[in-house]
């Protein structure tokens, strides 16, 4: 048996065709086109009053050296260096008395979950877990990074985290701490910052993520330095 | 419709689907609409990226060379092709496979689902089994001998 031709294509066919056709790129110039919404966004208003910078600090603050860190919550290169790095420097160096570690809010305009992640962080400092939260913000940063409203994952590190619930949610919806983040925000600035992660090891300014090593033998110099008494606290005011 | 036309069809609504996602893992939209499940969660996941490409961009040249492959198929020329079936089939089938892994990763390693995804998992099921229907179709070799009427056809 031999089947019997098969009819050319329709016409009705390329009419669906051209349907589905115009209907996809309508769509697509829409998505396109259509203003973003920045629904859960906070933003800082630029005329409230600027508090004083506040770092989060880490290890004994009489260590002759002093690491400062600018960084952003949702920037990738500070995600990487808080979960590959930041362990490391924490165990070998500030825990050593080496050095003391001194972080400060950097949130880029173009991330428009920094602040709020930065917020978080700041609510958990009220209950004396920064670090808990700064290390779990970082870590979950795929989660919550790009979300419409991040505050959901952020609630879930806070819980994680064992914190108050009620007292973390009642700080982060009134934005209690964004004059501190604008003000570490401001202090960077002035102190020369344009990209996240900016480490200043005793004045000394490094931009980027950086490995254990270079940090360390940053670090050392440093200490070196002090240790002859070259000078070299010259951050030191700026933080607390 | 025959199937090729259908294959064709929902090709093209794949087609969309998977630009609509290459244009916002391109950074060309803003945010992903996702009434369900974690769309940008599982854009944002290392599993995203597929050979230094994001996946939606290899969806976009799945669907396009699917489309292209079920329109000329539907040529009268290429009508009867078996070859064209087993190439929709191959295709088609690979695609089944990919989609099947991206959505065991959704569901037991990323935790969260997409629901983009999921329409263009379910698209790329149909293709497959409508290519299996077209290649059973035409694939019927001849047995027996040929008649007289057969050979003059």
């Amino acid at each position: 048996m031999v089947k019997p031709k098969k009819k050319p294509p329709a016409r009705g066919f390329y009419l669906v065709l051209g349907a589905i056709a115009f209907v996809g790129l309508v769509a697509l110039i829409y998505v396109l086109t259509r203003p973003t919404t920045p629904a859960a966004a906070i933003t800082v208003d630029p005329d409230a009053p600027v508090g004083e910078a506040q770092a989060y600090i880490m290890g004994d603050t009489t260590a002759p050296v002093k690491i400062l860190e600018f960084a952003d919550y949702q920037c990738p290169a500070c995600a990487n260096f808080a979960v590959l790095t930041e362990p490391d420097v924490r165990r070998r160096i500030v825990e050593q008395g080496l050095a003391s570690y001194h972080f400060y809010d950097f949130p880029l305009p173009q991330h428009r979950n920094s602040v709020p992640a930065s917020l978080a962080a700041a609510c958990a400092a009220d209950q004396g877990r920064y670090w808990d939260m700064h290390d779990r913000i970082f870590a979950g940063q795929n989660e919550w990074a790009y979300a419409r409203n991040p505050k959901g994952a952020l609630r879930g590190y806070a819980r994680e985290a064992g914190l108050e619930l009620g007292a973390w949610e009642a700080c982060y919806d009134e934005g209690r701490h964004l004059g501190r983040i604008q003000a570490n925000a401001a202090l960077g600035q002035r102190m020369g910052v344009g990209s996240t992660p900016t480490f200043i090891i005793n004045g000394r300014v490094i931009t980027g993520d950086q490995g254990y090593d270079r940090l360390r033998a940053l670090v050392d110099s440093a200490a070196a330095r002090a240790g002859a008494g070259a000078g070299g606290a010259g951050t030191a005011g700026a933080a607390r | 419709m025959t199937k090729r036309m259908l294959i064709a069809t929902l090709a093209l609504i794949g087609l969309f689907v998977a630009i609509y996602l290459a244009l916002y893992k391109l950074g060309m939209l803003g945010e992903l609409s996702c009434s369900v499940g974690s769309c940008e969660t599982v854009q944002m996941s290392p599993w995203a990226i597929f050979l230094g490409l994001p996946v939606a961009v290899w969806g976009v040249g799945f669907y396009v060379v699917t489309f292209a492959v079920a329109l000329v198929g539907v040529q009268e020329r290429f009508a009867d092709a078996r070859g064209i079936s087993i190439a929709l089939v191959a295709l088609t089938g690979w695609g089944v496979l990919f989609s099947a892994w991206l959505t065991y990763l959704e569901l037991f390693v990323i935790h969260a689902i997409c629901q983009w995804c999921v329409v263009s998992a379910i698209i790329v099921l149909g293709l497959f089994v409508l290519s299996v229907l077209d290649l059973r179709e035409n694939g019927e070799l001849h047995r027996g001998h040929w008649t007289t009427e057969e050979l003059a056809s």
